[in-house]
């Protein structure tokens, strides 16, 4: 990698995050601790003071340390169809056979709180995991999002479900929401998100100075730490840092010649190695769609209207119109040449429109684009040769 | 009823029929075919399920054409991607979202699935121009309790007829309204088997059954049994009646209801019926029933329940699922 500058504020955030987890399971003896998945209003919890777990992050780090497979192999082995998210698969796995997982699994959970804004997997998920460790949950019902913005009575019942997890919360827990706290809390969120926001659009700049791995490593913060100052300093700092390769006329891929966009989740257990000929090439992923899906913001004055709207409106809960938008969108402002879709068999909602949306770019845009079947974890889907041959064929017809 | 009514195509098991049928429109079920005609794969990418995968086949080479609308209720991942591309690729059949919540429980659910309903039928007034009568929505529900009375009674000696002109006789129903069932053809000391699963649309799977000589003596299939469980009251107000028939359904996988589990449910109906065996007949790259077979399965390992997982796709070999029945029954029967 020694072509390649590594950015020293991912190397930052990847010790915080080993950090968060080795302190996450030593305070998980004194506090309650709550798994929760990515799109949950995450910020009601951390003001309460109730530790915060992301089994979905967990599916990620087990994917990139080569774990998966191993974990998914223990759940199919309970029966779990080897064709459902592997995220699920490899959690469950880590949860009924510890002992060969990461970080030996994660910290029982006392609670579990479910929010359905990114799939319906999740739903099945969670109530397994209520089942191996036979404790409470909580489902947030989030309707899909069939217009912009959402319709008044969905806004109403998401946001009535926010004072019921509160009251279910402060009921399980004994802890009370204190308003203040809350407050802080939704402001630390925002300026992370803001923070965020502006990180991604420095890849606007030519040459970027940021490539979509080094988001995905960048990115675990905004998921596993927001509503809390350490993600606002990371950020400040990994900002500081693309501050300075502007200034320097630094790019993340030296050379850069083309400029890509990504969509989908990362491919964890390759995550610089899949890049490695794109870089090669001089090709640099300036955008991307999933770590744009951190970037709803934050509303602090209305805190229980603006939670439930920026909940409702995530990226993968919007209708295939305002995404296609949000992608056309991506693609003119960060001036791509073209477009790499991870078709990912573990993500139904992320993937079932991505025929739908290359068409439209080529339509739209003319810019190539190429579809890449894969999985985000399980690395036995993953065909080397294949995948290596149509990269090359695409880098090519650049 | 005089005048013709309009086909309306729905999928997944929560729309509510009896609005549209108020409507004007004749609700039918759009079943997934046993053949391709190969125009669904050009907009899903392979590990989609064939039921969603063959309605938009259905649609795109204009097999459905017939159909004056779509309704789709909010089900599973797979099918609230269906209704992105339907949109956008068969114009000419307009696509009624009804965003059924996933919860089924709690103080908020009620007020939004109200809200949600009446949503549902201003889009259905605004679309065919013309307001539905309340006495129309009466009509139709009670339409409907007699319909589903019906196949209650038959589901009541499901045991005696052969399996798969029994559920030839529900699919039927569903697309047409027109209860048509044969005779009874009764087996005395056949295996009583309970089949858990998505769809119905899988005639291969009861023929095998059927040929191995068992019975299916109850089902759990999302648009089976459970389907016309319970009925809506005939007063009150009629949008509410539909709700609380919704709500009261065993729920499919897609929904959570903590109090109303399918674990439980399943259990009953295998106590209750006697049954030896539990066939799941899962679609491949179906996630809510993926997920929910461990938990029907463990619940039925602590019952001493035997069962058996099939999964099915489009070109679901009846061989290769009757080698595996086969062996299932001769289990049961414990030769
Ligand atoms: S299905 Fe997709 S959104 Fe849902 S948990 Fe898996 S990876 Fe995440
Ligand atoms: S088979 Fe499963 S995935 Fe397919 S439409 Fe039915 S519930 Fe959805």
């Amino acid at each position: 990698m020694s072509r390649y500058p590594r950015l020293q504020s991912l190397q930052e955030i990847s010790e915080v995050m080993k950090r968060y987890y080795v302190q996450r399971s030593i305070m998980a003896r004194l506090r309650p601790v709550a798994y929760v998945t990515s799109g949950a209003p995450v910020e009601i919890l951390e003001a309460m003071g109730i530790l915060t777990l992301y089994p979905e992050n967990y599916g990620a780090l087990c994917g990139a340390q080569g774990a998966a497979v191993g974990l998914c192999q223990v759940s199919e082995s309970a029966g779990y169809p080897a064709d459902l998210c592997s995220y699920a698969r490899s959690h469950l796995g880590a949860a009924m056979s510890p002992k060969q997982a990461p970080l030996h699994g994660l910290p029982r959970p006392d609670l579990l709180v479910c929010c359905t804004n990114i799939c319906g997997t999740v739903l099945k998920w969670y109530e397994a995991l209520a089942e191996v460790y036979r404790v409470p949950l909580f489902v947030l019902d989030v309707p899909f999002q069939r217009t912009t913005p959402p319709e008044p009575h969905i806004v109403a019942y998401v946001s009535e479900q926010l004072h019921e997890l509160i009251a279910w919360l402060q009921a399980h827990t004994g802890r009370r929401l204190k308003q203040e706290r809350l407050r802080q809390t939704l402001q630390y969120a925002r300026e992370a998100v803001s923070l965020w926001q502006e990180i991604l659009a420095f890849g606007q700049h030519r040459p970027s100075p940021i490539n979509a791995p080094d988001l995905f490593v960048a990115m675990a913060p905004i998921v596993t730490l927001r509503g809390t100052r350490k993600a606002v300093e990371c950020y400040r700092h990994l900002k500081a840092e693309l501050e300075e390769r502007v200034a320097r006329g630094i790019g993340a891929v030296p050379g850069e010649r083309y400029r890509l966009l990504w969509d989908n989740i990362a491919i964890w257990y390759r995550l610089y190695r899949f890049f490695r000929p794109f870089m090669d090439a001089g090709a640099c992923f300036v955008a991307d769609t999933y770590t744009n899906a951190w970037t709803v913001a934050l509303e602090v004055d209305e805190p229980f209207t603006g939670m439930a709207l920026a909940y409702t409106g995530v990226f993968i809960n919007l209708d295939l119109s305002t995404r296609l938008q949000t992608i056309m969108k991506l693609a003119r402002r960060f001036q791509v040449d073209g477009v790499v879709m991870h078709a990912n068999r573990s993500c139904k909602p992320f993937s079932i429109t991505q025929y739908e949306v290359r068409e439209a770019l080529r339509a739209e845009l003319g810019l190539p684009v190429l579809i890449l079947e894969a999985d985000m974890t399980d690395s036995r889907l993953y065909n080397d040769g294949a995948i290596q041959e149509r990269i090359a064929a695409f880098l090519e017809s650049l | 009823m005089h005048r013709r009514r309009t086909p309306l195509g729905f999928l997944t098991a929560y729309v509510p029929e009896e609005l549209f049928h108020a409507a004007g429109f004749e609700p039918v079920f759009i079943f997934h075919a046993p053949e391709e005609y190969g125009k669904g794969r050009a907009h899903l990418p392979g590990f989609v399920c064939w039921v969603v995968m063959s309605a938009l086949d259905q649609a795109l080479a204009g097999a459905l054409d017939r159909l004056g609308a779509l309704a789709l209720a909010k089900t599973c991942d797979a099918t609230q991607g269906l209704a992105d591309l339907w949109r956008r690729n068969v114009p000419q059949i307009p696509l009624f979202h009804f965003g059924m919540p996933s919860r089924l429980e709690g103080p908020a659910v009620k007020a939004y699935l109200m809200a949600e309903l009446r949503d549902l039928r201003d889009r259905v007034e605004a679309f065919t121009g013309c307001p539905i009568a309340e006495h129309a929505l009466w009509d139709s529900i009670a339409y409907y309790n007699r319909l589903r009375a019906t196949v209650r009674a038959a589901y009541a000696r499901v045991a005696e007829y052969a399996p798969s002109a029994f559920y030839a006789a529900l699919r039927d129903l569903l697309r047409s309204h027109r209860p048509a069932l044969p005779g009874p053809s009764p087996l005395p000391n056949a295996p009583r088997l309970i089949l858990v699963g998505p769809a119905l649309g899988d005639p291969v799977l009861f023929e095998v059954v059927e040929q191995v000589g068992a019975r299916i003596v109850g089902d759990l299939f999302d648009l089976g049994e459970r389907y016309f469980e319970a009925d809506a009251a005939e007063n009150g107000d009629p949008l509410e009646a539909i709700a609380e028939r919704l709500g009261a359904l065993t729920p499919t996988p897609t929904k959570y209801h903590a109090a109303h589990s399918r674990a439980a449910r399943l259990l009953e109906m295998v106590r209750e019926r006697n049954a030896d065996g539990v066939i799941f007949a899962r679609q491949k790259f179906c996630e809510p029933h993926g997920f929910d077979y461990v938990r029907l399965a463990c619940a039925l390992d602590r019952a001493g329940v035997p069962h058996l997982m099939l999964e099915l796709e489009q070109a679901s070999q009846a061989g290769q699922l009757r080698t595996r029945v086969e062996a299932f029954v001769e289990m049961i029967r414990g030769v």
